[in-house]
């Protein structure tokens, strides 16, 4: 099977239901099967290389080294299988409640393409372009819906973003001057070549622009405006599946192209992550609104990513891939189930509470857990207070979220359709799945991790 | 050369970001696209240094064909964004009646008042309500227009 298959699937698909009227529910429900389609083409693909190894093919028949590269490996293939996983059951709930402009499927299906593409391209200029088809769907995204607050807050989202995707821009002509190639695995051979200033100069920038992305501490003004606007589908598509960019982006370039400066790096990546915990904890607890809280939680949780990923090493990588999985689940979760009312509603958000404060039987304990291990395993006493600390304010805002919005106006249950439980229900589940079994997602985030180069001693 | 390449994507750089902070929305979008043209820019200058052309054959002087093609896609994508905002910046105007950032600020806090005044009950009624009939209370609109 060739593994262009999920994009074709999705380029195709995309085109045809931007042509069609995307409000009709028979539409809707096409672009559900388009979607569910290239997740299953992507878990097939994925099977492949977890038995295979990392799969490669040359666009257009060239030879390796001369086109441009499409490159398959774990890491890419488990962010794809997450973001088409929390596309999917966003676009099922909107489908299911009411699609209230055409082009939202349509939209759904360009991000799935931009975002498979992104992490199956092993060109560093193609990343760009798949980056912007992404961000191009989320700009028109953000103001879906069409108030002015979500006028007003795809304006925010377009004009901060695409200054991060000018910052990422020059970071990829900065790589290719310095280095003299786009393939990234022919990259990161370059890179240790490279005197150290430019090296740190080229690494900065695409942190930068990473960050702004993921809405990291220093970059995470943006984030809150935005998120309270939009509506629960969109809040929770750019939380859960767009946001995997910046994760992904930061694993790929920071681990696999600029480990030294990663290395480097790491004592002002651990101290942004804390302050990103900390600060995203307390924010939260002050605010009322469910968006505003899940948006301040959003900067708390990436904290623990750039503390995993700072941290370093195959189990510091693993650590970061786990949490970034089950990160992007419980947001899309969180959103969605907070939108909605009755008990079944109540019980699917209660999980992703509980996935989020870390604990059992949800799958955040694992990643929380992932997280501690690594810390303890690096000697870091004070990171291993602050996971604890984290999951603390994160039990606490939860559950006030929890009790404002499940606890009051019992009687006004109405609202909820049937329909919109059953991506919720599904998105649950898995998370409960990942806390009882949660052996194949390690196992998976091990050996993807273990394809990263070793950082040295 | 080098020198003056680099400060003429200095100074374009410069004044995108300068723009980009004025409260006029027209002028961030003048910002945001000379932003663009600014990386674009960068990457002509970014142009081969190390090793030869990616181009057959390659013995005699070529200049680098790749920054091109790069410069090229970068273009059209900065190009369509900048319609995209144009249009969003469209809406926004036809919505609040001004393209002044102060206007749209204040129509915010407005809103965020509202939500932070509400006890839970009524902010669930709300929600409900805009759920049902997604429209947005009649204030946020009219805030742009009466308010100075």
């Amino acid at each position: 099977m060739t593994i262009a298959l999920p994009l074709v699937i999705l380029w195709f698909g995309a085109l045809i239901v931007a042509l069609l009227d995307g409000t009709r529910k028979p539409v809707g429900y096409f672009s559900v099967i388009v979607l569910a389609g290239a997740l299953a083409a992507t878990s097939v693909l994925g099977v492949d290389v977890y038995r295979n190894g990392t799969r490669e093919m040359a666009i257009g028949g060239w030879d390796p080294g001369v086109g441009i590269a499409l490159r398959v490996d774990l890491l890419g293939i488990v962010f794809a299988v997450v973001s088409l996983v929390v596309l999917l059951t966003a676009l099922w709930f909107e489908v299911s409640r009411d699609v209230k402009a055409r082009i939202f499927p349509a939209l759904v299906l360009f991000m799935g393409l931009g975002l498979t593409g992104l992490f199956f391209t092993g060109d560093a200029f193609n990343f760009y372009v798949f980056f912007e088809i992404s961000m191009v769907a989320a700009y028109v995204m953000a103001s879906y819906g069409e108030t002015p607050r979500q006028l007003r807050a795809a304006l925010i989202f377009i004009v901060v973003n695409l200054l991060g995707s000018v910052l990422f821009l020059v970071g990829i002509a900065a790589i290719y001057h310095n280095t003299g190639w786009l393939d990234m695995k022919r990259v990161a051979t370059q890179m240790p070549l490279l005197h150290e200033n430019p090296a740190i100069l080229t690494a900065t920038i695409v942190f930068v622009a990473f960050s702004i992305k993921l809405g990291l501490f220093p970059f995470h003004f943006w984030l809150p405006a935005v998120y309270t606007g939009t509506r629960p589908a969109v809040a929770a598509i750019l939380s859960g599946a767009l946001a995997n960019i910046g994760t992904y982006g930061l694993i790929r370039f920071g681990a696999d192209i600029f480990p030294r400066e990663l290395q480097a790096g790491a004592p002002i990546l651990i101290a942004l992550g804390a302050i990103s915990i900390v600060y995203g904890g307390i924010q939260a607890i002050a605010r009322h609104t469910p968006n505003e809280v899940l948006a301040y939680s959003a900067i708390g949780q990436v904290g623990y990513i750039l503390i995993a990923l700072s941290i370093g090493g195959e189990a510091g990588y693993a650590a970061a891939i786990v949490y970034a999985v089950v990160n992007a689940l419980n947001k899309a979760l969180l959103f969605l189930a907070a939108s909605l009312r009755g008990w079944i509603a109540g019980a699917a958000f209660a999980i992703g509470a509980f996935s989020v404060a870390g604990v059992p039987p949800a799958g955040g304990f694992f990643g929380k857990m992932a997280v501690f291990q690594t810390s303890l395993d690096d000697n870091q006493p004070w990171i291993v207070a602050l996971v604890f600390v984290g999951g603390a304010l994160s039990f606490v805002y939860m559950f006030q979220l929890y009790r404002a919005r499940f606890w009051v106006n019992e009687e006004a249950d109405e609202a909820t359709t049937r329909g919109a439980l059953g991506p919720v229900v599904v998105i649950a589940l898995a998370i409960v799945t990942i806390g009882v079994f949660p052996e194949p997602l390690l196992a998976l985030a091990q050996q993807a991790s273990a394809l990263l180069p070793e950082r040295a001693p | 050369m080098t020198l003056l390449i680099s400060l003429t994507i200095a100074v374009i750089f410069g004044s995108g970001a300068y723009l980009l902070l004025k409260r006029d929305l027209i002028r961030v979008i003048t910002g945001m696209i000379l932003l663009g043209n600014a990386a674009n820019l960068f990457i002509m200058a970014a142009g081969l240094r190390q090793g030869s052309a990616p181009i057959v054959p390659s013995d005699r002087d070529l200049s680098d064909p790749l920054v091109q093609a790069m410069t090229l896609t970068a273009i059209v994508i900065s190009f369509g964004v900048a319609t995209l905002v144009l249009s969003v910046v469209y809406r926004v105007y036809d919505s609040h009646h001004s393209v002044d950032l102060r206007r749209l600020g204040s129509a915010e806090a407005v809103q965020a008042s509202l939500d932070d005044q509400l006890s839970p009950k009524e902010r669930g009624a709300r929600a409900e309500a805009e759920e049902s009939t997604e429209s947005e209370p009649a204030t946020d609109g009219a805030v742009g227009r009466v308010r100075p």
